[in-house]
């Protein structure tokens, strides 16, 4: 029997290809069409659901890949979000072409002059390093009056960016298909380099540091290089979030927006490329129907959901979908043939 | 030609000397093995070797270049591989991943991030020779924490070759195998070409005398005794310290 079945999938590549790209392909009709149906708030939603997935992809490259954990990965969040703002703000530079390219490049030099230090320890050393790195930009965004609009803390009122397409103006539609579009390419690049030698060693340092060292690898390098990486994913993520939210406060420097991505991919499977997709598809969403209900006990039911996750599902959301596919997969596969 | 050569090497921790004036020099080619009983520094030896420590004093040579402060990764670039006592593998990864990790670490594509690390067709053939030569090309697909503690031991010894090294420090590689699995390793020792200079620390006389031309014994971080297999079976002081410590030790197995 099971012979049989191997040579049927050996004869038809093209099924097997078919059932393993499955999840992929449905989750990308879904992304494509359903935000087009939905109603007009949960499309925002959804858009910032999106916005969120490129910010915890970014963290699941130095967490889930190579096993730093960060309390701090807001800081290029928001050095992104900051760099477009002020852009808009002082200079009247509402460009997109301008602005992204900005942001991703103050994001990925802020995390090349964080690196060093944080980079000097591991383990909870490397959570607490990380952790006063993003407080110091949170008090810096808070105290130098540069960096807000006269009469509050930080800078509101901003706009959605120019394309440079002359009668082009921006619907929330529009909008999302642009960050979505934004999103694929993430999603692609990241994919490209953890399946890369690069990437394998990324996940060499993270279960044995020591023997990539013996193996040859500068492990420290390849560290700091992921570093400067998911800061500027990080970047793209705030810089996206600043066009969609049209505003930007010190607080997206700080803990509380570091927590949000390593909340996402804990609870969606650290270390998977789908994982914090999923997790920032739950954590937004329960965010909002949290909101609707209770908006002051909203930490307290994420933080029951991680409690709840951590305890029932090891691994991450991802893992148990994907062995479930598996499952069925298998049992189809085998009706079939 | 000298592979490596060890001037008056000392490290201490706190007040404890893990290594005392250690001097000796490995010829290319040549099959040395430290023997010594448990804390007698040998560990601490292939550290400083292998540079994952840094000596308190003394000078390490290889192939004539001075490496006493040169970095581990950059050791394994110059011609060594290093396998460890206790199994350090990628056990969340397939084994046939992980010796695309250790096939990678020396070529400058481990820093090649848009390519597939499955697209080194070359690499793949290497890997392929490498883990059927050790009976692993079958579980290829397997995460290594599935493998069996002797298979464990087998991809821990093949990964260290992976870099094609001049220079092989293997600890203890035999560690924890039944006897006929140690006879497997003896055998994948015996068979390395010539020119792999191979330095050994073993504690499993099968192994220590199957692949031996020469052996040295450390001693509370001294060298008491280098020489062949033969002279140090002869050495009265090897028979006194060493033989009477191992006896204690099977003494205290069977209690």
């Amino acid at each position: 029997m099971g012979i049989a079945r191997l040579k049927e999938t050996i004869k038809q590549p093209w099924r097997e290809q078919l059932i393993r790209f499955a999840p992929y392909i449905v989750g990308g009709v879904i992304l494509i069409l359903l935000p087009a149906v939905l109603p007009l708030y949960l499309r925002s939603i959804w858009t910032k659901f999106v916005i969120f997935a490129i910010f915890a992809m970014s963290y699941d490259l130095i967490y889930g890949y190579t096993g730093l954990l960060s309390l701090g990965h807001a800081a290029y969040f928001g050095a992104g979000g900051y760099a477009a703002a002020v852009l808009m703000f002082h200079y009247g530079i509402d460009l997109l072409w301008i602005g992204v390219p900005f942001g991703i490049l103050i994001a990925a030099l802020t995390a090349a002059a964080f690196g060093p230090i944080a980079l000097r320890v591991s383990g909870m050393y490397f959570l607490l390093i990380t952790f006063a790195l993003g407080q110091l930009l949170y008090s810096i965004a808070w105290n130098v009056k540069w960096l807000s609009k006269p009469g509050m803390q930080g800078i509101a009122g901003l706009s959605r960016p120019e394309l440079g397409i002359p009668g082009f103006s921006w619907s929330t539609i529009s909008f999302y298909y642009f960050v979505l579009v934004i999103f694929l390419i993430c999603f692609f690049l990241i994919y490209r380099i953890t399946n890369s030698p690069f990437g394998y060693a990324l996940r060499g340092i993270r279960e044995a540091e020591p023997r990539m060292r013996s193996l040859g690898y500068n492990t420290w390098l390849h560290k700091y290089i992921v570093y400067i990486i998911s800061g500027a994913f990080a970047g793209l993520a705030g810089i996206l979030f600043v066009y969609y939210n049209n505003m930007i406060v010190p607080a997206h420097l700080a803990v509380g927006t570091s927590f949000l991505p390593m909340v996402m991919v804990i609870i969606g499977g650290s270390g998977t490329l789908l994982g914090p997709v999923i997790g920032s598809l739950v954590v937004i969403f329960v965010e909002y129907f949290a909101s609707l209900f209770t908006p002051e006990r909203w930490p307290l039911i994420l933080g029951a959901i991680f409690v709840i996750a951590i305890m029932y599902a090891r691994g991450g959301i991802s893992i148990h979908l994907s062995r479930l596919w598996k499952r069925i997969s298998y049992r189809y596969g085998s009706i079939k043939s | 030609m000298e592979a490596l050569r060890v001037e008056g090497l000392s490290k201490d921790f706190g007040g404890v000397h893990a290594l005392s004036d250690v001097s000796f020099s490995v010829k290319a080619g040549e099959r040395l093995v430290i023997i010594g009983p448990n804390g007698a520094g040998k560990t601490t030896l292939f550290n400083l070797i292998n540079g994952q420590l840094r000596p308190t004093s003394g000078r390490i040579y290889f192939f004539g270049q001075d490496i006493t402060t040169v970095a581990t990764h950059r050791r394994t670039q110059l011609g060594q591989g290093r396998s460890f006592q206790t199994i350090s593998l990628f056990p969340n990864i397939t084994v046939i991943d992980n010796t695309l990790i250790a096939l990678h670490g020396t070529k400058r594509s481990r820093f090649q991030m848009f390519r597939s690390t499955k697209e080194y067709k070359h690499l793949l053939a290497s890997a392929r020779e490498m883990l059927t030569a050790v009976a692993l090309w079958e579980k290829r697909d397997d995460l290594v924490q599935a493998l069996g503690y002797g298979e464990q031991r087998r991809l821990e010894v093949t990964l260290s070759l992976a870099s094609e090294p001049k220079l092989l420090l293997l600890d203890e590689p035999s560690s924890g195998l039944t006897s006929a699995e140690s006879a497997d390793i003896t055998d994948m020792i015996r068979n390395l070409g010539k020119d792999i200079t191979v330095l050994l620390v073993a504690h499993d006389i099968d192994l220590v005398f199957g692949v031996a031309e020469r052996i040295i014994v450390l001693h509370y971080g001294q060298v008491i005794a280098d020489g062949t297999p033969g002279e140090i079976e002869a050495d009265p002081r090897v028979k006194e310290i060493y033989m009477g410590i191992e006896e204690n030790e099977g003494n205290a197995t069977a209690s």
